[in-house]
């Protein structure tokens, strides 16, 4: 929020999370049995389910937060700043995370984290484990010659896929692909259906919630959606990635550019083609 | 029933009104309290009881109660100006004015302050005065005002000014939760500083507007009339779009556009205790104060996840301004 954040002498014993994805790095961090409250979102690892809801990630609730009082409220972009600046006003000490472009600042976020709740060790411990697989996700893919098309898709009301701005880009890239949509200046864009035809990718990630979600937006693809001349869509190579898994900058992330990298390039991992 | 113990049951009646809904507010939140809490936290000193209580419900219910009666007001003064019962801040374009002003200030990241006042409020003030005297020209060309020009102006110059807001809303990042509360109003993050920045100029326009209340009277007469009658017409009437104007663009900075109650209000009150402009400036203060009290609770209860509470008004005030429409054809 512009100021500085000034660290805690003792570890935050109440915390409250307004976001999914810190939700998610508390809990690796062992700090579930701490969190007093966090988002109607948070609904993962399982634990999180039980914790009490201060509303949503937009609509956090001033005077639940105040009621739980907590010692430290973590707040993320994405909550309205205004809302922030009031839990602030009540005397509540409030640290705001912000998203990063790439998969890079996921680390450095993990750290932070660590540093505020006094957790440094094992957040430094998180941090070096998921830069270790990045790491091990770019080696496998040095020296990578064709970058195959990729298209994202977003399933659920019209052709949302993520822009040149979003993280997942990064971890296209990462994966050893190229974002048809990467142009876009956005994180999360409209595509147009004529434009997909055109780029043919040869490989379409979906994501969604559910198997059954998946299982429909594959077929959407290949029947009501025309996209039947696509190459993605001819040879079956429409995969699922887990929608709160990748809309989350957490350390689920990781994971999703591991299931990427294998799905794209399996010869790069040992397996047959 | 004679008129003036009509008047005391009036005044009576609004006060008790008032009270039960400070009362109301407090107790009604999204974290479950009772009366008996609040006993126990007036007994017994509270940290948590203390910040939900007084710097949140009180904080809140207070600038709900301040903004209902500067917008009431400021609708009373208006239509004793255009001497015309649809007259109201939103109406004739001040509100949304003004919450041009103020989003423009912000944007521009323009956040001193002037003379102790935010340069948010000073903007708003600037936008409010500046569309409700454009709109007094256009529609009072060749001398008389004609009612149904001033009120498609005043509409179109709101509209206007609401769609400049808008982009500039969506031009920032944070566009959509900002643009819920500069356009339909709230309260949800209500705080005593904003009770502090309202309530002095609320209570020097009240004073003014009673003060020159029998210059209201006279001006419902016609210009003329009353100059003849002694009142310095063009001073006065300057003082009033003043007073009106700041009225609606301090409401507008804390509280985003809350339309509709600056019209309903003093027509109520109008009906209820008669059009003597003393009378009316006070009873539409009380009663604007308490109409939005009410107002807030149903916003915050009747769903889940709080309603903008410009939403409410609307739906109470939008019927009755067809009414009112409808009546005078």
């Amino acid at each position: 929020m512009g100021r500085p954040f000034v660290l805690p002498a003792k570890a935050p014993e109440r915390i409250v999370s307004l976001a999914p994805n810190v939700t998610e790095i508390l809990f690796a961090l062992g700090l579930g049995d701490r969190i007093v409250g966090a988002t109607r979102f948070c609904d993962h690892p399982d634990g999180a389910r039980a914790v009490p809801r201060v509303g949503g990630l937009v609509d956090p609730n001033v005077e639940i937060v105040r009621s739980l009082d907590p010692d430290l409220v973590i707040g993320f972009r994405g909550n309205p700043l205004r809302v922030l600046e009031r839990i602030g006003k009540l005397g509540l000490s409030v640290f705001v995370l912000d998203i990063g472009e790439s998969l890079e600042a996921l680390p450095p976020l993990i750290e932070r984290i660590g540093a505020v709740t006094r957790t440094e060790e094992r957040a430094a411990r998180l941090a070096s484990s998921l830069r270790e697989r990045i790491g091990a996700v770019g080696a496998a893919m040095a020296g990578i010659g064709a970058r195959p098309r990729v298209f994202v898709l977003l399933y659920g009301q019209g052709l949302w896929t993520c822009g040149g701005e979003s993280y997942l880009d990064d971890l296209i890239s990462r994966a050893g692909a190229e974002n048809v949509a990467a142009h876009l200046p956005k994180k999360w864009a409209l595509y147009k259906r004529e434009q997909i035809v055109k780029d043919d990718p040869r490989v379409i990630f979906v994501l969604s919630k559910s198997e059954a979600d998946f299982a429909a937006g594959r077929d959407w693809l290949a029947r009501g959606g025309r996209f039947g001349s696509v190459e993605a869509v001819r040879t079956g190579r429409v995969h699922r990635l887990d929608e709160d898994a990748a809309s989350r900058f957490g350390p689920r992330l990781v994971d999703v550019l591991e299931r990427m990298a294998r799905l794209l390039h399996p010869e790069r991992f040992g397996e047959g083609p | 029933m004679n008129a003036k113990t009509g008047r005391t049951l009036f005044w009576t009646a609004l006060v008790a009104l008032a009270l039960a809904g400070l009362f109301l507010s407090v107790l009604t939140g999204p974290v479950k309290t009772t009366a008996g809490d609040l006993l126990e936290f007036l007994r017994r000193y509270d940290r948590v009881q203390a910040a939900i209580f007084v710097d949140l419900r009180l904080a809140r219910a207070v600038l709900a109660f301040l903004v209902g009666a500067a917008l009431s007001l400021s609708g009373a003064i208006l239509q004793g100006y255009f001497r015309n019962p649809m007259a109201d801040p939103f109406v004739v374009g001040v509100s949304s004015g003004a919450a041009l002003g103020a989003v423009a200030s912000l944007s521009l990241g323009i956040g001193a302050t002037v003379l102790g006042f935010p340069a948010q409020g000073l903007t708003a003030f600037a936008a409010g005065l500046g569309i409700v005297s454009l709109v007094y020209l256009l529609s009072s060309r060749r001398g008389d005002l004609r009612v149904e020009t001033l009120l498609l102006t005043g509409i179109a110059a709101g509209a206007l000014a609401s769609s400049l807001t808008s982009f500039l809303l969506f031009m920032r990042s944070d566009s959509f939760d900002q643009a819920v509360f500069w356009l339909l109003g709230s309260f949800q993050l209500a705080e005593w500083a904003q009770v502090g920045a309202v309530a002095p100029w609320f209570l020097l326009a009240l004073v003014v507007a009673l003060w020159l209340a029998r210059d209201m009277n006279l001006l419902a007469l016609g210009d003329e009339a009353a100059r003849a009658l002694g009142c310095p017409v063009a001073t006065v009437r300057k003082v009033f779009l003043g007073a009106a104007s700041l009225l609606a663009a301090l409401s507008v900075s804390v509280s985003g556009i809350i339309g509709f109650v600056g019209l309903v209000v003093p027509h109520w009150v109008r009906i209820l205790i008669g059009p003597e402009h003393r009378r009316l400036f006070f009873g539409a203060s009380l009663a604007g104060g308490t109409f939005l009290l009410y107002c807030d609770l149903l916003a915050r209860t009747l769903l889940p996840s709080e309603l903008p509470i410009g939403v409410i008004t609307a739906a109470v005030g939008a019927p009755f301004f067809l009414y009112l429409l409808h009546r005078k054809r």
